[in-house]
This record gives C-alpha cells, sequence and structure tokens, in this order.
C-alpha cells in the first residue's frame, strides 16, 4: 500500500536544504516574556524565535499563528539557555551571553543590547554555557556551563564578580534555593553541589551515583536535571529520578523512570519530567506516575511553564526538544498543538 | 269651427267677426305692396313681451269665460243661451288670438334659428379661412427652413483656408477686390482654385501610372534575367563541391540540412535552429542533426484532390470487402491509438560530448496529433563500462535524465488539451508508452518553443524561438553536469560495492589518516523497501523521498557494530545532496528516534553536505559523505562511556584525539574533525 506524499511541490536545492535543516533541529531552550504573551524559543543553529502564544491560543488562531512572529540570529553556536528578566531576553550559547530587549525584539532586525563572556581559564576551546539562573535579590545572574565553573554577574554593572570551582567536569543545570540564598548545581562528575552565594563557598556535595538505589551505571552518572523546592530537591540523568531530602542528604522516592530525563520542575503538587522518550511524565511526591502525555518530539529537552501573572490566558505548559516543534499542553492532561519553527 | 280654420290660412283673411280682442290685433300691412299677409314682417313689429302678456290675459279671460258659461249652464234657464252664445263667441275670439301667438311663436322659433343658423355659417366660413392660412403658413414657414438648411454640395468640399488661397491663387482667380467684400463671390472664387487644383493633380497622376507602367515592365526584364542567373550558379556551385570538401567547409552540407530543416514541423524547427545557434556560438561541444525519411514528411501534406481520389478507391474496396470480416474493435482502438501517437518521420539529434569523450545523444521527435516533443537519451563512453549491480539505473535511458529541473519526472503529458484525446481512444496515461515515444519532458517543450500555460489554456499553443532560447543554454549545460555526475557515480558505484570508499587525493584532508569502520555492503534497494524501514518515516514525512529517487543501502561495520544506512538520491545530484538516515545495531537498536548522537552524525553528514561537495563539480558528495559516516561511527564507538559495572577492557579503546568527550545538555560526542591539528572537537 502507498503511504500518500504530503506535498507535490517539486524541491529544488534550498528547498531540500530547508527540509534537511527542519528534520535535524533541535529546540534547547525556552523563556517566557515578562508579559506572559510571547515565547522565546532557541534551537541549534543559534537562532532564536518568538511565538506569539495569546496569537496561538487565541480562537481565531490559524495554522500562520503557529509560526513565529520574529525569527533571528543569535549566536554562532546553540542557544542553550535563555531567561528572562522583568525586561530583558538572556540568551547564553557558546560561551558568551546576551541580552535583548523584549520590547525591541518584536521589531524586527534588533540588536543585543548587551554581551559578556566570562573570563575562561582555558583558551583552547571555546566552553558553552548549559545553564542560566537569574538571583532576583541580589539582580546578578549566574552562568555555569562547559569550564565547570559557576560565574556570577551582576546584571548592572555587567561585572563578573565570583566563580564557584568545584565541579571536576562541566555542569548541567543550576536551581535557586530562595531562602538561604544557596544554589545548587549538577554536573557531567554525577554530584550535585550546593553553594553559599554570600561565602561563596560549597557547602555541600551529594554523590548521586554513590547512592546504589538510584544509580544506572549503565547510563552514566552525569546529572541532567535540577529542581528545588526549600527542603527538597529532585534530580536525574544518568541515574535514575530521585527526591532528596537536602538537610539528610538522603533519597526519599526514586521514580521508576527508565529513560534519563533532561528537564525537571515542581509544579503545584507535582513534579513533571521530561527527557528520552516521547512523553512528559506527571509524578506525585509518593513516587506514582500519574500521568504520561505524549508529546510530537521524539525526545524532549526543556519544559516551560507560563505562570506570568499579566496574562493567566496563557497560563500553558510548553515542551520543546529533539524536533523543530513546540507542544503546548494547555490542560497537563493532552497536547493541545504545537507551534513549529 | 269653420271661423277658425279661415285663420289658419296665411293668405290674407277677411275677418267676419270683430271681435273685442281685434283691437290689440294689428293687421298692417307691410311695406311690399303685395296683396299678401306677411306674418314674419308681423314679428319684427310685435313686442315679444308684449305678446306674451297678451296670452297670459287671454288664457284668463277664456278661462274667465269658461267659469262662466259653465256657471250660466248649470244654472239651466233660457235666456242664458244668449248669453252662453256670446260668451261662445268670445271665446272664440279668444282662441283665435292664441293661434295667432302660436304661430307668431313659431315664426320668431324660426327667425331666431335662422338667424343662428346664418352666423354660424359665417364663422365656418371665416374658421375655414383661417385654416387655410394657417396651413399656408406652416406651409411657407417650412419652405423656408428647407432652403435656409439646404447644404449645396460645395460646402462639403474642403477648401484651402482663405489665408492660403489668397497666398496661393493666381490673381485673376481670387480676384481680390471683388471677393473680399462680398462672401458669396469669395466661395465662388475658392470653388474655381478649387477645380482649378484638382484638374492639375489628375494630370500629375495620370502621368505617374504611366511611370509605374513603364517601371514594372523594367522590372519584369530584370527578374527574367536573374531567374536565367540562378541555373548557372547552381553548376558553379556542383563544381565547387570538391574544393569545399578539401578545405572542411562543409557549407553544402549544412545548406542540405537547412532544406531538409524546411519540412520539420515547427516546434522541431525552433529546436533545431536554436540548437545550432548555441552551438555556433557557444558550445562547440555540441552538435546537431536531422534523421528521418524527408519524403515522408512531404507525404504528409498531400493536395486535397489526391486524398479524395483516393478515398474513392479505398471506398470502392471497401464495398467489396463488406464480405470479409471487418477488424475486431480492438484492432480498430489500437490503430486509433497508433494514429494518434504517430510521430512525425523526421527527428532532431543532439550529440553534447563531454570532457571526458563520453557522448550524450540526444533524439528528439514530434508527436504530431499531441502537439508535444519527446526526447530518448543515450549516453555513450569513450571506454567500455562494465555497469555495477547497482549502478543499473544511473544511466539507463529511461532515467538518466529525469527531473533535470526538480520534479519534471517526464512521465505525464505537458498539454492538458491531451487529456481528452487519450480518453477517446482509452489511454490511461502517457507512461505506458514513454519506452517507446520517449519521455515529454517540460524541458523539451520549452526548448522546442511550446509553452502550455496552466492558468489560461490556449486553443492552439504554436512554437515560439524566444522561449527555446531562453532555456537553451541553461539545459545545455544541466545536461552535461548530469551525464557527468551519472558518470562519476557509476565508476563510485564500482568501487563501493567492492568495499572501497573511494576518495580523492584532494578530499583527503577533511577525514583523520586512520579510518577503522569499513563499508561492507552496497546495494539499490526499491523505492517500496525505503518506505517500510522504520527509521525512515521522517524523511518520508517531510517529503523528501519520491518515487523519482534512487534509493541505496550501505552497511559500515566495525567489530560487533553494524550500521545500516539507508541513502536517497535524489536525480539532481549533485547539486541536491543525497540525504542520509541511520539505525545502529550495538547493544541494542540505535535510530535518531532513541539516540541524541544518532541524530548528531545524520546531521553531519545531510546538513553540513556544503564541506563535503570537494572541488567544484562536486561529484564526491556521496563518497565523502560514506567516508564520514565511517569516521563518525569510529569516534561514537570509540567515546561510547565505559560501563563501570560491565567487566573487561572497553570493545573500542579511543585513539583518536578529542578534548572533550561530552558537551552541551545533550552531551554530544565530539565529531567534528578539525585538520591539520587532527583532533576532535564538537560544533
Amino acid at each position: 500500500m502507498e503511504r500518500a506524499v504530503p506535498h507535490a511541490v517539486p524541491l529544488g536545492q534550498m528547498e531540500v536544504f530547508q527540509a534537511l535543516q527542519r528534520l535535524h533541529m533541535t529546540v534547547f531552550s525556552q523563556s517566557v516574556s515578562p508579559c506572559g504573551k510571547f515565547l522565546a524559543a532557541g534551537n541549534n543553529y543559534g537562532q532564536i524565535v518568538i511565538f506569539s502564544l495569546s496569537a496561538a491560543l487565541s480562537s481565531e488562531a490559524k495554522e500562520e499563528s503557529k509560526k513565529p512572529v520574529v525569527t533571528f540570529q543569535a549566536h554562532d553556536g546553540p542557544v542553550y539557555s535563555m531567561v528572562s528578566t522583568d525586561r530583558q531576553l538572556v540568551s547564553a550559547g557558546d560561551g558568551e551571553v546576551k541580552a535583548w530587549l523584549w520590547a525591541e525584539i518584536l521589531k524586527k532586525g534588533s540588536k543585543e543590547l548587551w554581551r559578556r563572556q566570562p573570563p575562561y581559564r582555558t583558551s583552547l576551546e571555546v566552553p558553552e554555557i548549559n545553564a542560566l539562573l537569574l538571583v532576583p535579590k541580589e539582580n546578578s545572574l549566574i552562568l555555569a556551563g562547559g569550564d565547570c565553573q559557576l560565574h556570577t554577574m551582576d546584571l548592572e554593572t555587567g561585572a563578573f564578580t565570583r566563580a564557584l570551582r568545584g565541579h571536576t567536569d562541566y555542569i548541567h543545570c543550576l536551581a535557586l534555593r530562595e531562602r538561604s540564598p544557596e544554589v545548587l548545581s549538577g554536573g557531567e562528575d554525577g554530584a550535585v553541589r550546593l553553594w553559599d552565594l554570600r561565602t561563596a563557598k560549597e557547602v555541600q556535595t551529594i554523590e548521586v551515583y554513590k547512592h546504589e538505589e538510584c544509580s544506572r551505571p549503565h547510563n552514566g552518572r552525569w546529572i541532567g536535571c535540577l529542581a528545588t523546592d526549600s527542603d527538597w530537591m529532585v534530580c536525574g540523568g544518568g541515574p535514575a529520578l530521585t527526591l532528596w531530602h537536602l538537610r539528610s542528604s538522603t533519597p526519599t522516592t526514586i521514580f521508576p523512570m527508565r529513560a534519563p530525563q533532561k528537564h525537571v520542575t515542581f509544579y503545584q503538587d507535582l513534579i513533571l519530567s521530561a527527557g528520552q522518550g516521547p512523553c512528559v511524565n506527571q509524578w506525585q511526591l509518593s513516587g506514582e506516575l500519574k500521568a504520561q502525555v505524549p508529546s510530537s518530539s521524539p525526545g524532549l529537552l526543556s519544559l516551560s511553564l507560563n505562570q506570568q501573572p499579566a496574562a493567566p490566558e496563557c497560563k500553558v505548559l510548553t515542551a520543546a526538544g529533539n524536533s523543530c516543534r513546540v507542544d503546548v499542553f494547555t490542560n497537563l492532561g493532552y497536547r493541545a498543538f504545537s507551534l513549529s519553527f | 269651427m269653420s271661423s277658425e280654420s279661415s285663420k289658419k290660412r296665411k293668405p290674407k283673411v277677411i275677418r267676419s267677426d270683430g271681435a273685442p280682442a281685434e283691437g290689440k290685433r294689428n293687421r298692417s300691412d307691410t311695406e311690399q305692396e303685395g296683396k299678401y299677409y306677411s306674418e314674419e314682417a308681423e314679428v319684427d313689429l310685435r313686442d315679444p313681451g308684449r305678446d306674451y302678456e297678451l296670452y297670459k290675459y287671454t288664457c284668463q279671460e277664456l278661462q274667465r269665460l269658461m267659469a262662466e258659461i259653465q256657471d250660466l249652464k248649470s244654472r239651466g234657464g233660457k235666456d242664458m243661451a244668449v248669453e252662453i252664445e256670446e260668451r261662445r263667441i268670445q271665446s272664440c275670439v279668444h282662441f283665435m288670438t292664441l293661434k295667432k301667438l302660436n304661430r307668431l311663436a313659431h315664426i320668431r322659433l324660426k327667425k331666431g334659428r335662422d338667424q343662428t343658423h346664418e352666423a354660424k355659417q359665417k364663422v365656418d366660413a371665416y374658421h375655414l379661412q383661417l385654416q387655410n392660412l394657417l396651413y399656408e403658413v406652416m406651409h411657407l414657414q417650412k419652405e423656408i427652413t428647407k432652403c435656409l438648411e439646404f447644404k449645396s454640395k460645395h460646402e462639403e468640399i474642403d477648401l484651402v483656408s482663405l489665408e492660403e488661397f489668397y497666398k496661393e491663387a493666381p490673381p485673376d482667380i481670387s480676384k481680390a477686390e471683388v471677393t473680399m467684400g462680398d462672401p458669396h463671390q469669395q466661395t465662388l472664387a475658392r470653388l474655381d482654385w478649387e477645380l482649378e487644383q484638382r484638374k492639375r493633380l489628375a494630370e500629375k497622376y495620370r502621368e505617374s501610372l504611366s511611370n509605374k507602367e513603364k517601371i514594372l515592365k523594367e522590372i519584369e526584364v530584370k527578374k527574367e534575367y536573374l531567374s536565367s542567373l540562378q541555373p548557372r550558379l547552381n553548376s558553379i556551385m556542383q563544381a565547387s563541391l570538391p574544393v569545399q570538401e578539401y578545405l572542411f567547409m562543409p557549407f553544402d552540407q549544412a545548406h542540405k540540412q537547412y532544406e531538409t530543416a524546411r519540412h520539420l514541423p515547427p516546434p522541431l524547427y525552433v529546436l533545431f535552429v536554436q540548437a545550432t545557434a548555441y552551438g555556433q556560438a557557444c558550445d562547440k561541444t555540441l552538435s546537431v542533426s536531422i534523421e528521418g525519411s524527408v519524403d515522408e514528411a512531404k507525404a504528409l501534406f498531400k493536395p486535397p484532390e489526391d486524398s479524395q481520389d483516393d478515398e474513392s478507391d479505398s471506398d470502392a474496396e471497401e464495398e467489396q470487402t463488406t464480405k470479409r470480416r471487418r477488424p475486431t474493435l480492438g484492432v480498430q482502438l489500437d490503430d486509433k491509438r497508433k494514429e494518434m501517437l504517430k510521430r512525425h518521420p523526421l527527428s532532431v539529434m543532439l550529440d553534447l560530448k563531454c570532457k571526458d569523450d563520453s557522448v550524450l545523444h540526444l533524439t528528439f521527435c514530434y508527436l504530431m496529433n499531441l502537439n508535444i516533443m519527446t526526447v530518448k537519451a543515450k549516453v555513450t563512453t569513450a571506454t567500455e563500462l562494465i555497469t555495477p549491480i547497482s549502478a543499473s539505473d544511473l544511466l539507463s535511458p529511461d532515467s538518466v535524465l529525469s527531473c533535470l529541473y526538480p520534479g519534471d519526472h517526464g512521465k505525464k503529458t505537458p498539454n492538458p488539451a491531451n487529456q481528452y484525446q487519450f480518453d477517446k481512444v482509452g489511454i490511461l496515461t502517457l507512461r505506458d508508452y514513454v519506452l517507446d515515444l520517449g519521455h515529454p519532458y517540460l524541458w523539451v517543450q520549452k526548448l522546442g518553443g511550446l509553452h502550455f500555460p496552466k492558468e489560461q489554456p490556449q486553443y492552439t499553443v504554436i512554437a515560439d524561438h524566444s522561449l527555446s532560447a531562453s532555456h537553451m543554454e541553461t539545459t545545455m549545460k544541466l545536461l552535461k553536469t548530469r551525464v557527468q555526475s551519472r558518470l562519476a557515480l557509476h565508476k563510485q558505484f564500482a568501487s563501493l560495492e567492492h568495499g572501497i570508499v573511494p576518495v580523492t587525493s584532494d578530499c583527503q584532508y577533511l577525514f583523520p589518516a586512520k579510518v577503522v569502520s569499513r563499508l561492507v555492503k552496497w546495494v539499490t534497494i526499491a523505492y517500496e523497501d525505503y518506505m517500510e524501514l522504520h527509521f525512515t518515516k521522517d524523511i518520508v514525512e517531510a517529503g523528501l523521498a519520491e518515487d523519482t529517487n534512487l534509493y541505496y543501502m550501505a552497511l559500515i561495520e566495525r567489530g560487533t557494530a553494524k550500521l545500516q544506512a539507508a541513502v536517497v538520491l535524489n536525480p539532481g545530484y549533485s547539486s541536491i545532496p543525497p540525504v542520509f538516515q541511520l539505525c545502529l545495531n550495538w547493544k541494542g537498536e540505535k535510530t535518531n528516534n532513541n539516540d541524541d548522537n544518532i541524530r548528531a552524525m545524520e546531521s553531519e553528514v545531510n546538513v553540513c553536505y556544503k564541506e563535503l561537495c570537494g572541488a567544484r563539480p562536486g561529484h564526491q558528495l556521496l563518497t565523502n559523505q560514506l567516508q564520514r559516516l565511517c569516521v563518525l561511527l569510529d569516534v561514537y564507538l570509540e567515546t561510547e562511556s565505559h560501563d563501570d559495572s560491565v567487566e573487561g577492557p572497553k570493545e573500542f579503546p579511543q585513539e583518536k584525539m578529542c578534548l572533550r568527550l561530552f558537551r552541551g545538555p545533550s552531551r554530544m560526542k565530539p565529531f567534528k574533525y578539525n585538520h591539520p591539528q587532527g583532533f576532535f572537537s564538537h560544533r
């Protein structure tokens, strides 16, 4: 039985190349605008696109509403991480961090507001920046990535204030513990380290792979994702997805997920995680899998919850990963539609 | 009463008894001294009002008398009779008065009527006169307007303007003193002048006519002279033929070809002219010739009388053969189909010579009833080629020119009108006849100047030289590139089937010196089989896998690891890159669905293909991509992190120099090779 080919337009060289690019696109990062109506997404070709969530979610949404409003080339390498302050979009990729004004982005051809490069030790290869974290109390930005250090940058002056060393292999993810304030970082070396921002010292180390209940040697020991909720922390990656009690450094719940998880977050009384495998998993704190919602990408790398108070109608979960599509979940139970590059 | 009746008579009546009422009555004579009594005249003299009073009085009297008689009679008695008699007489007199009055009234009435009648008659007469006069007035007015509107013919003549007239006309015609003042004279003068001029011009015209006659006669004479020259020139040309051959200037041959070209149908003619022009101007490797039978071409246009004779003959024959079986319906349909698909007896041959002495032979035919052109292709090489099994489709006449322009597969007729013709004879599609007739590619139609626009189907499509000229250069270049890339692939496939990836020396820098993974198998697979593979679904969904593409399967092995690569080769290779989809069997099955690094490997060969193109025509692309796949497999296997729980050494020790083994959230392996330092890094 012949499978129907989706379109009959003859493909020239340009169209074939663009189709191949879209097939091999990976979306690494997402960020919601301060007004809550727009979603920025960054891919492995260094492009950042802006989608209009309000247009795509409105009742008159057409196919064009699911396409980007603006596309621009932000970095030379992949855009691994993005965060939004109340006025700026900060993006990081190959060794540099750049910022863009949200108000200017929507006009095409905008230029970056500033760009910085943290002081790196090695010059042979430019290390990538895998994670960005905003510390609102200090108005600073923490960067972490390929050079195994956490750099703190003051957002007002742009100066790099601290460099926290301790990881022996590159850092994947960061999380902020509001109360203390402390920063947690998880890396390729399999350890989750807690840093106190005032003293700039490492206060606690959890080597996840050394705990037999959660370690999975065949996957490796790398920690791909971190999330923290005051006393609790959930982390996953090579080892199984585990919920830890931070004070006692003990694993309390192990979530039975075989595939390595790349992104995890606390949401209300659930834990949402996504990784290899085409679905978003919802877990109860007790370790039960509440739901597994299929998505359109074969693997997911980034989840984003739009909880901006200014746009309650755009309160959605968006998931992106190994495809050119960003799935939008209006209700955590099913995928509503997909935005696409 | 007798006295009463005598009173009725108009003529004079002698009254016998005079009644008291007599006093009132005047019996006057009229002016006429006639003896008769004219009551008409009397009427004029009496006053109608007094007559009316009299009438009233008389009636009253009568009433009184009657009342008295009644009285007396009712009383009775003899002496009454006299009084009754008296009264009776009185009433008789009154009766007479009444009668007179009545007559007078009648007469008055009649008079009045007569007068009215007369007056009416007069009025009528005046009225009639008035009408007559009005009519005459109208008539006169009409006549006046007619006169005023009268356009004399002289006004239609465009006369020269006044100034010109006065300037040009000789004084005896223009008579300025007279005509200036008097417009009538002026017009007359102008008309005179006009007449003069016209006469002169008529003279001139007659002269020119006679001149023309003379000149025509001279032309005739000269023509005859020239035509007598033609046979003499022909004989000179014949004599010069051996000289031409000696000097390698085949003018005669070209001339003969042009002669034959005159019998070509318009699209083939356009193609012939444009191709010859292009060949002479830009490309010496192109040679054009015409094949086929000129006589048959001439026979296509037989004059009608001959064909009618034939028809009558064939009718006679048919009548004789009615007893024999008629051909069956199927055979009739078959004949109709053959008729519809008939080719013009002449065809144009183009030979394109490429650098390595291989030649592409193209034969263009014209299907007369369908108004489209088709082409058959053949590639001949300088040395005999041994075709490897996987390369059978590369140079086959059926597919070597497929999709020269994207989407131009040549299986359907480009002329939308043909569909109706096909329906009549039961042809489904031209695809079934393509092997025999050649492919009706769109570029072939364009080279013949035929354009079939989709939006406004034209009734008749005629061959257009400018369309052909604008497409000639690009198409020729594409054809050459196509042949060369196919030949290059042909050679490469021969080597690939033996497990050797032929990398040319100028592309060696793209790869490290030591490549351990080996290509063990290279085969073609069918389109349906490609669609059934489980790891090619993305390509199919993206619309990159069509039935005009060629599909291959390569197998690369190292140790226990086996990498399957499904290749889509677009006919437009090498400007359109081949697309690879991978499936690795090593410690489980890994495809782009479950392993990000396999996805990255595919991206390295599919998206980053431009750096693998090699030297200018880019024919090395496929082999470079395969070699890169081998290198990528090496890197993948060697950088796989060691599982501490499993005993024993790693199957593939790391030999490649890498700065970092993993990078980024997806933990990519270092697939990028850096030359000349020779280490691997991440993109």
